[in-house]
């Protein structure tokens, strides 16, 4: 899985933790990485992902049917999943305000085995770091 | 001479936000790993 993950666009480094079972995943500076993709990847290896978190910097963005969203590259946003963070972001929607967000974009879907990985993922924040 | 600051600082207006937005970090908790 390591390697597999390794060879993925934008991954500059991968750790994996087999006592936890856990995978940090190091970004290239170049913004290439997708973390739906990875989440493909990861399944792909065989591999059941239990959640994924991250943390990403960008802006607010609201789209046309009113969602709120982080934009972490000129052509890539994550939506939010409605919560009291995202509710308090709403605020600097479309501004220039950089934002630092951990949040968690995927999680296992409790009693089933393996959930869609193709399926839309909403960001559910669960700290905001840092507001430049 | 001024029209020229005047599309530098409208391009670093555009361009650096874009280059602050980025994914820092990606952790993953999995199962069946071997």
């Amino acid at each position: 899985m390591k390697q597999h993950l390794g060879r993925q666009s934008g991954v500059q480094n991968v750790e994996v933790s087999l006592i936890d079972g856990r995978v940090e995943i190091a970004p290239k500076e170049d913004g290439q990485i997708d973390p739906v993709q990875v989440l493909k990847a990861t399944y792909d290896s065989g591999v059941t992902v239990a959640e994924l978190d991250m943390t990403a910097q960008g802006k607010i963005v609201k789209d046309s049917s009113g969602n709120l969203g982080l934009q972490v590259a000129p052509n890539r946003s994550f939506a939010f999943a409605p919560n009291e963070l995202s509710k308090g972001l709403e605020s600097l929607a479309d501004s220039q305000t950089v934002v630092t967000i951990r949040g968690q974009l995927y999680k296992k879907p409790a009693g089933k085995k393996k959930a869609d990985p193709s399926a839309p993922l909403k960001l559910l924040i669960l700290e905001v770091q840092k507001k430049e | 001479m001024n029209r020229k600051f005047v599309l530098l600082a409208l391009l670093n207006m555009i361009v650096v936000p874009a280059a602050q937005a980025q994914i820092k970090h990606i952790e993953m908790r999995v199962e069946g790993m071997t």
